[in-house]
């Protein structure tokens, strides 16, 4: 399957930002945790890899938000009830702080594909690639937890 | 004071969201949405009038509605597995309970909503034995 080719003018959107984000709330710990600094690359025009973390706007709320990339365009995702197969344009992201981690610190559930299910392709903003602060966690972003 | 520190921070926030529950439960709220219901095939059962009729069942499927939210917070936020030590068929208290909730949107039977508030009552049951009523919610001002 294709994935359909991003308009023309989307690109010179993108490359205006934003090129750095600051992160709040605790749903991406360990990798990620609230108050660090973030290199993002606006440019890119297709979902990354699997395991990239990205920025986008949520389907529902249009917040921006950061969640890592779980599964791509025409990946099959299994759910308690069945599996969906995501469209030419989908992706599926998911926080990567686990449920229990997240009530020992008094939150509730993450809030990603889970909750507002598959995000299109024009809701992606960048992809997050470089922690850039606090300076003792300086470092490249893997596509890990 | 000029820092760099000012000129490095980003201006974009992105969140990671989770949510933020106010840790406030009990299964009380279930109890009175389901009482209406109660009250309401009651009622029904004194009048035959069509409009009446019709008004009554549109707030019982609403008040039942509201009756299973209830039930769906308490059994996926306040409930944690630990909690089944205490009370073993938590899951298939709240499965029935929450079936018993969809039998009562469609009946006009005041057995079902009879049954549905027995059903309440053993989650309260089940949340004061796990402490609920210590922990979550606020205490009131005492005279």
């Amino acid at each position: 399957m294709t994935e359909p080719k991003p308009r023309p003018a989307a690109g010179l959107r993108r490359a205006r930002g934003p090129w750095r984000v600051a992160v709040s709330e605790a749903s991406m710990r360990p990798a990620i945790e609230p108050g660090d600094w973030l290199l993002v690359d606006p440019t890119v025009r297709r979902w990354p890899r699997r395991g990239s973390v990205v920025v986008f706007r949520e389907p529902d709320s249009g917040t921006l938000a950061i969640k890592r990339v779980a599964a791509r365009p025409a990946d099959r995702v299994d759910l308690d009830e069945g599996h969906l197969v995501l469209g030419a344009d989908e992706a599926w992201l998911l926080s990567d702080a686990r449920d229990a981690e997240l009530l020992e610190a008094g939150l509730g559930r993450p809030i990603d594909s889970r909750r507002y299910g598959p995000v299109p392709l024009e809701c992606l903003v960048g992809r997050a690639w470089f922690r850039y602060g606090p300076l003792r966690r300086i470092g490249r972003i893997g596509r890990g937890r | 004071m000029f820092r760099f520190s000012d000129i490095l921070a980003p201006k974009t926030t992105v969140h990671a969201h989770c949510d933020l529950p106010c840790g406030i439960y009990d299964p009380e709220q279930a109890r009175i949405e389901a009482e209406s219901c109660y009250k309401i095939i009651e009622k029904m059962g004194q009048n035959s009038d069509a409009t009446f009729t019709a008004r009554a069942i549109g707030i019982k499927e609403e008040r039942a509605e509201l009756v299973k939210h209830h039930l769906d917070v308490l059994w996926h936020d306040y409930f944690k597995p630990e909690h089944l030590d205490k009370v073993p068929n938590l899951h298939e208290l709240f499965w029935n309970a929450t079936k018993q909730v969809s039998k009562v949107k469609a009946s006009t039977d005041i057995a079902d909503a009879k049954k549905l508030l027995d059903l309440i009552d053993e989650v309260d049951a089940a949340w004061k034995a796990t402490g609920g009523d210590a922990k979550t919610r606020v205490a009131k001002q005492t005279a």
